[in-house]
């Protein structure tokens, strides 16, 4: 409502008045509207005169306004037409923004669909390299364990490898130290062996000059013995002549003595006598003369014979002595065949090493051996860890091959990562870009905005934008930590190849190894083969086995049954004997009569001996029959059961012997148990009482299981005992 | 195959082993003389055992000396003391030793000082010792005929320290000079491992090839 007189001017902050102001884009006069405001207040008197001036000139200003008001309404149509057009404008670019925008939101969604997707994606592409790490990360650990075993074996391998080393060294040395003193030895027999020819030599020079010595001896007492032959047989021959003779002189001396006795008697002429008494002195002197000469010659005779006897022994010596040549040739071929011999075994123990004399091969037999049997066991021991390792071999070549193939597939599944990262990430920096677009967009509507009178729409379009830009920033922080997560992966992947290189080469020494290890063992099979030949062969080493047979053999007692036999035979010779004479003493009475007491004297001898014997056999009887009831009280009171043993015969013929055992806290008597005992092995019978459950049960257990009839019948003694006493 | 390899195994102790293959013993000697015919084919009877036909000699005299033989070789087996079992067949004309069955046996020595036991299916034992029984069976193929009377006799290779009954004396191993050998199954107790091996002199038909 158009005012007749234009009031002052009012700021709009007025109350009285309630101008509407707008803001609008793109016009630079701003209009102010002046309205009929309601009824004031009645106002004070000095506001009354200056409407009434106002009314004055109200028409004048009311034109004026009027055309000021109709100038500024064709402006402000003009710019409200402008804005109306730039409204329009704008809202087209805002239809097409906000179509872009819902574009882009579509665009955003989808992105973040597929982000979602990636996410999820990468989720579980997380957790399965997760998953797999961790079973990488296992087999890790656990061919680090297997390493840290294989390096452990290693060392003890090593370990045995260093002291079998320093074993065999030590061997050498001590084969060295024996072979110098076999040397020394050798050089020592040598020597002997010179010495002893030597000696021997000496021996035969010596034997040979005492035979020849004891030929010529001998020829000489041949010579001697022959002279002496011949003078003894001269000097018997003398002496025979002698004793005639001396015979004869005697005759003489004693007619001589007669004579002189005759002549004593008679008193003649002492002249003639004394003549006579010489005379006769000296045919005594000549006698004695020759009688001494007798005696020269029977001591001859003696020498003679003494000689002989001399000759003889020299005889003897002599063929002893040509026996002993003859024995010496012998004894000189059986010592070149030892001599021989011993070169031949000197050669031998020199080629055995360790060995200095024979007494040594024995030791070494031994030694080799205990070497044999211990080298048996090693190699059962190398065996047994040749196959563990073989079996770790082949583990660890499967876990290789796994982990390769699990670090291909990581390999794989990184790469396809990383490829989706890229692809994330361009679409990514296509999304900043766009974002950024939009965030032009945007500044520039709210510009425009700013400027003209478009309301609402930007803010929703901020927080749109907001929200876009904190899901971006989610974006980024997810793909740093999805970079983060790759490089870590990378670490982790090129960890692992380092560790299976490592692995590799460990694998290729094992293999190495384990070749070597064959070859040793192909090695020790052949000697071990060689060895058990040598063992089944029946070779032993005295050191540690004794080897024993029984005194009680077959033909031995085929010698006693035969003998047995044989004395049985001529007892029932003798019984036949004894009958027929019998009769016969009962046919004839005298002509027997010496005889039969003789032997009747004999046969009360035998009955006597036939009843001390079978009194014997019955004290014994009942000896055994007193010990053996004792021995089966005392077995039941202490044991608890009763024993009843008898002989039976299987249907094959074969003896065995059965026990009945029953107990004496049995309740009645068919609790009893049936065993049966054949050559050292006891075996329970299936019975009544056995097959029932109880008993089948504790026989199933403490007999079949753990095969102990002792544990089953004390068991049973004390259950029953139970059953007695308690219930 | 799972199932049948986990089978049901059987606690074998010391005492169960030792009259394991004390009976083996038994029953392989027993297979050999009638197989190599050193006493005739009318003093055997057939019995069952190890699921075959098995022949038993009942002659009383080698029968009471068998029971002795191992019931001496079941101590000794539970002493650990045995290592070897050894039948001797020889010519009764020449005493010339002619073939040498050689049962070798190896103690677990941690059972006979702990007296633990082992496990093992009698059904594997069994099909162990039946494996030999039948190649001493079929050793008459390649073993030379024994044309002359034969008798036989055990060795037994202890330890030194072993207690020596006075029915047992000391003897000499009774070698054959450059024998064939040919190595048998074995079967193991998991206590005691025996292997089985006859030795035998080279026949002249042999020797002229």
């Amino acid at each position: 409502m158009i005012l007749r007189s234009p009031p002052p001017k009012r700021l709009k902050s007025d109350a009285g008045g309630s101008p509407i102001s707008a803001n609008a884009s793109g016009s630079g006069n701003q209009l102010v509207i002046y309205e009929d405001s309601p009824l004031p207040a009645p106002a004070p008197l000095q506001t009354s005169n200056d409407q009434s001036d106002q009314h004055l000139c109200t028409y004048q200003c009311r034109q004026m306004v009027k055309a000021d008001v109709l100038d500024a309404f064709s402006k402000a149509e003009k710019q409200v037409q402008e804005y109306q057009t730039q409204l329009q404008t704008l809202n087209a670019n805002f239809s097409e923004a906000d179509a872009e925008r819902k574009q882009l939101r579509d665009n955003l969604l989808y992105s973040k669909q597929e982000l979602a997707a990636a996410k999820g994606r990468e989720k579980m592409l997380q957790e399965q390299l997760l998953t797999e790490i961790n079973n990488s990360q296992e087999r890790y650990t656990k061919e680090l364990q297997s390493c840290h075993e294989l390096e452990v074996k290693l060392q003890n391998e090593m370990n045995l490898r260093k002291k079998a080393e320093s074993s065999a060294a030590t061997a050498e040395e001590k084969a060295k130290l024996l072979e110098d003193k076999l040397t020394q030895l050798s050089g020592s027999v040598d020597r002997e062996k010179k010495r002893l020819n030597n000696d021997i030599a000496q021996l035969g020079k010596e034997a040979k000059l005492s035979v020849s010595r004891i030929g010529a001896d001998l020829e000489r007492m041949q010579c001697r013995a022959q002279n002496a032959e011949t003078e003894s047989n001269l000097l018997r021959s003398q002496l025979e002549h002698l004793k005639l003779k001396f015979d004869e002189c005697l005759q003489e001396k004693t007619e001589v003595d007669k004579k002189l006795s005759s002549f004593t008697s008679q008193t003649a002429s002492s002249s003639d006598n004394s003549v006579l008494i010489k005379h006769l002195q000296e045919e005594v002197k000549s006698y004695e003369a020759e009688v001494r000469e007798a005696r020269k010659l029977k001591s001859r005779h003696v020498d003679a014979e003494l000689l002989k006897v001399k000759l003889l022994e020299e005889n003897s010596r002599r063929e002893r002595a040509e026996s002993e040549l003859s024995k010496m040739h012998e004894l000189q071929l059986s010592m070149e065949m030892l001599n021989n011999e011993l070169s031949s075994w000197k050669s031998l123990l020199n080629d055995i090493p360790g060995v200095s004399c024979p007494d040594d091969i024995v030791m070494k037999v031994s030694t080799l051996q205990n070497e044999v049997v211990q080298s048996s066991m090693k190699i059962e021991e190398a065996n047994t860890r040749f196959k563990q390792l073989e079996v770790a071999l082949e583990a660890t070549q499967l876990g290789r091959q796994s982990a390769e193939t699990e670090a291909a597939l990581a390999k794989e599944k990184s790469e396809a990562l990383k490829t989706d990262v890229k692809r994330i990430e361009v679409m990514l920096s296509l999304v900043t870009e766009e974002k950024e677009q939009l965030k032009a967009v945007v500044n520039e509507l709210r510009k425009s905005t700013s400027e003209g009178s478009v309301p609402g729409a930007g803010a929703t379009d901020g927080t749109l934008i907001q929200e876009f830009e904190s899901s971006l920033a989610k974006k980024e922080n997810y793909l740093k930590d999805l970079e983060n997560d790759l490089s870590q992966l990378k670490d982790v992947n090129n960890r692992l190849r380092s560790e299976i290189e490592l692995l590799n080469e460990k694998l290729v020494d094992e293999a190495r190894r384990n070749k070597s290890l064959e070859r040793d063992s192909d090695r020790l099979r052949s000697e071990i083969s060689l060895l058990e030949s040598k063992l089944g062969h029946g070779d032993y080493s005295a050191a540690n086995t004794r080897v024993l047979r029984m005194v009680n053999t077959l033909g031995v007692e085929n010698e006693a049954k035969q003998t047995i036999e044989a004395l049985q035979a001529e007892l029932q010779k003798a019984k036949e004997r004894l009958q027929a004479v019998e009769e016969l003493k009962n046919q004839s009475g005298d002509a027997g009569k010496l005889v039969d007491s003789h032997i009747t004297g004999k046969i009360a001898q035998l009955k006597e001996q036939i009843a001390t014997l079978e009194k014997r056999e019955e004290r014994y009887k009942t000896v055994f029959a007193d010990r053996i009831s004792v021995f089966r009280r005392a077995c039941c009171e202490l044991f608890g059961y009763k024993i009843v043993m008898d002989e039976h015969q299987r249907p094959n013929g074969i003896p065995v012997t059965r026990f009945t055992l029953q107990s004496i806290y049995a309740q009645n008597d068919d609790e009893k148990l049936e065993f049966e005992y054949e050559s050292g092995n006891t075996s329970i019978l299936n019975n009544g009482y056995a097959s029932q459950g109880e008993i089948a049960k504790q026989i199933e257990i403490f007999i079949r299981k753990f095969n102990s009839i002792p544990a089953f019948t004390a068991n049973l003694t004390m259950e029953s005992f139970n059953r007695r006493t308690l219930y | 195959m799972a199932s049948k390899t986990a089978a049901a195994k059987d606690i074998i102790t010391l005492h169960g082993s030792a009259a394991i293959v004390s009976e083996f013993f038994c029953y392989a000697a027993n297979s050999i003389l009638y197989n190599r015919a050193v006493y005739p084919e009318e003093s055997f009877v057939k019995v069952k055992k190890y699921g075959l036909p098995m022949l038993l000699i009942e002659d009383e005299s080698v029968k009471s000396f068998m029971s002795n033989l191992t019931s001496q070789i079941s101590e000794w087996l539970e002493a650990g003391k045995l290592q070897r079992v050894v039948l001797v067949i020889m010519s009764k004309a020449t005493g010339e030793v002619l073939e040498r069955w050689n049962f070798r046996i190896e103690t677990d020595t941690e059972v006979v000082e702990k007296g633990v036991p082992r496990e093992k299916s009698d059904k594997e034992i069994m099909r162990e010792i039946q494996a030999i029984m039948r190649q001493v069976a079929s050793s008459v193929t390649y073993l030379p005929c024994l044309d002359e009377t034969c008798v036989f006799d055990v060795l037994a290779y202890t330890d030194t320290d072993v207690a020596v009954p006075f029915t047992w004396v000391d003897s000499d191993p009774k070698l054959i000079a450059n024998p064939q050998m040919v190595k048998l199954h074995g079967f193991d107790t998991k206590i005691h491992k025996v292997d089985t091996l006859v030795s035998y002199k080279n026949d002249e038909w042999d020797e002229e090839e």
